[in-house]
């Protein structure tokens, strides 16, 4: 089965991208909008678009119902939901089949499992995959923390086993604050989440964000796509991704695609996904969560491999074989991509607003930028901060840091702050340009940030 | 005297901490604002009593939006 008509169930620059590869492949398009995005530059690349509500996300890009009724609409017959909002809900998948249409993405059973945390970090144990030391089940009460920290000693952080995105991770430092933050934690995970199961993962001293680009067809073949280092990131969320790493072996880059295999295949995954690990100071990988999606940094690795992902996700839910195999997958030179977010340079403080001016350097060589601005285009406060991701190739790691600095440079976008200062400020810095750096990098250059 | 604590940011209202009579003192978070994702509380200006609260969870926020009314002492 082929799809003809796909429904992107998400706004913004994604949209864009996903329309990109429809276009390609001669699928027609569908775009989704709030109240908020009634003028939004995503909508005029769809071939057809629909209004599905106010701009309150949970009555719009959150709604199952006016989804599936734009779907039903629309005559669409696949539904690609993106990153973030319904991307790895497991009842939206499961209501996109019903309706009779393809989800593009790992099969509602999956993505209800891979959902908990716990589930995972059992599973890794089961494949002998090593995970941070801490709970394999959610703790039952603060004895049990405490208990925890009196033999593993502090810090701790306690985490939901349903949050994500950079939401529902606390870090505890002494016994006075377990029982405040783990009230706090339930609390959120309660409104947020569904669930205040939270469980303990032990604090690495200065770990790496390495994560592992994977893809896998129904019949069980699986290729990796190499690795990103993302350990650039403020509030648990990235600013800066890479790939390779600066710090990754050869040696060490065979052992966690083996680690993704075999977590892959274990939990009977189909389609694309991320598993990210923690590196330790001492080279020593964790094996951290599942992002059962499409990643906002996936260029990243479709700049070094020449493989579109989205495309490969369009084909697998359609029910092919993956294309190629692992030996054929070639990676070649270094890619880094910045993010562009509506916030301001040094606190980090959002800033939607109106942009009033725009240049975007396309005339740039090895140069991608994906986004959905215009001028006079309105960033609405209700949704990601995410403006734009700046991308860059090069042969060597200097030389698509220096395209990325030079891209940043010409990059302007006035009316609102951005945090093309932070990235230029970053990409230039010493430690950054000698790949000295850990998850504590922004941290420890710009202070707390809340 | 009355007097409106406003909204500082634009967004959807995550939550209004205090209730109606509750007393309040300047600095003390009355609400927090979801703005782009991010939690931002708003606090009081003033010394009083929550005499009135004008909005509830999700209510789409404008820079100075009214959102609660004190008696200031």
């Amino acid at each position: 089965m082929i799809i003809k008509k796909l429904l992107i169930a998400n706004r913004g620059e994604i949209v864009s991208r996903i329309i990109r590869t429809c276009r390609d492949l001669g699928i027609g398009s569908v775009a989704v909008y709030s109240e908020a995005d009634r003028n939004s530059a995503f909508l005029k690349q769809a071939d057809e678009t629909y209004f599905i509500g106010p701009a309150n996300p949970i009555k719009s890009y959150l709604n199952i119902d006016v989804l599936i009724e734009a779907g039903k609409k629309s005559g669409a017959d696949a539904v690609h939901p993106g990153y973030g909002f319904l991307s790895e809900n497991a009842s939206f998948a499961e209501a996109v089949t019903s309706a009779g249409m393809t989800w593009v993405g790992p099969s509602a059973k999956v993505l209800k499992a891979v959902e908990s945390k716990c589930y995972c970090r059992n599973i890794a144990e089961k494949v002998g995959v090593p995970v941070n030391p801490g709970t394999l089940d959610p703790v039952k009460g603060f004895d049990e923390i405490a208990e925890f920290a009196r033999k593993h000693g502090y810090p701790i952080f306690l985490k939901l086993d349903r949050g994500g995105g950079g939401k529902g991770i606390e870090m505890i430092e002494d016994d006075h604050r377990i029982k405040e933050v783990f009230e706090r934690i339930s609390r959120i995970g309660h409104i947020a989440f569904n669930s205040s199961d939270c469980y303990i993962e032990k604090m690495l001293s200065r770990p790496r964000h390495i994560e592992v680009q994977f893809i896998g067809d129904r019949d069980g073949h699986y290729v990796c796509l190499g690795e990103r280092e993302c350990s650039i990131q403020r509030r648990h969320q990235k600013i800066i991704e890479e790939s390779p790493s600066p710090v990754v072996t050869e040696g060490e880059r065979q052992m966690i695609f083996d680690y993704t295999l075999r977590l892959a295949s274990a939990m009977g995954y189909h389609g694309a996904g991320t598993m990210e690990f923690l590196r330790s100071e001492h080279g020593v990988y964790y094996f951290m969560e599942v992002n059962a999606r499409l990643q906002v940094e996936h260029p990243v690795t479709e700049l070094i491999t020449g493989i579109d992902i989205v495309k490969n996700q369009l084909l697998i839910a359609s029910g092919a074989q993956l294309a190629f195999t692992q030996e054929q997958v070639q990676r070649r030179g270094h890619a880094i991509e910045a993010r562009v977010y509506a916030e301001d340079p040094l606190s980090f403080h959002p800033s939607p607003g109106i942009i009033r001016a725009l240049r975007i350097p396309l005339d740039l060589d090895h140069i991608r930028i994906d986004h959905a601005l215009a001028e006079n285009e309105t960033v609405p406060p209700f949704y990601d901060p995410l403006l734009a991701k700046t991308v860059a190739w090069g042969w060597t790691r200097p030389e698509a840091v220096n395209r990325l600095c030079l891209a940043l440079q010409r990059f302007n976008i006035e009316g609102l702050k951005t945090t093309i200062p932070t990235n230029f400020f970053i990409l230039k810095s010493r430690d950054f340009a000698e790949g000295h750096f850990n998850t504590g990098f922004v941290k420890e250059m710009f202070g707390d940030i809340r | 005297m009355e007097a409106s604590i406003n909204a500082h940011m634009p967004g959807l209202v995550a939550r209004v901490v205090v209730a109606e009579g509750t007393r309040i003192t300047v600095g003390q978070e009355v609400a927090v604002i979801n703005c782009m994702k991010n939690e931002l509380s708003v606090l009081s200006q003033y010394n009083g009593v929550v005499k009135k609260i004008l909005v509830k969870e999700w209510d789409e926020m404008q820079v100075d939006h009214p959102m609660i009314i004190v008696e200031v002492n």
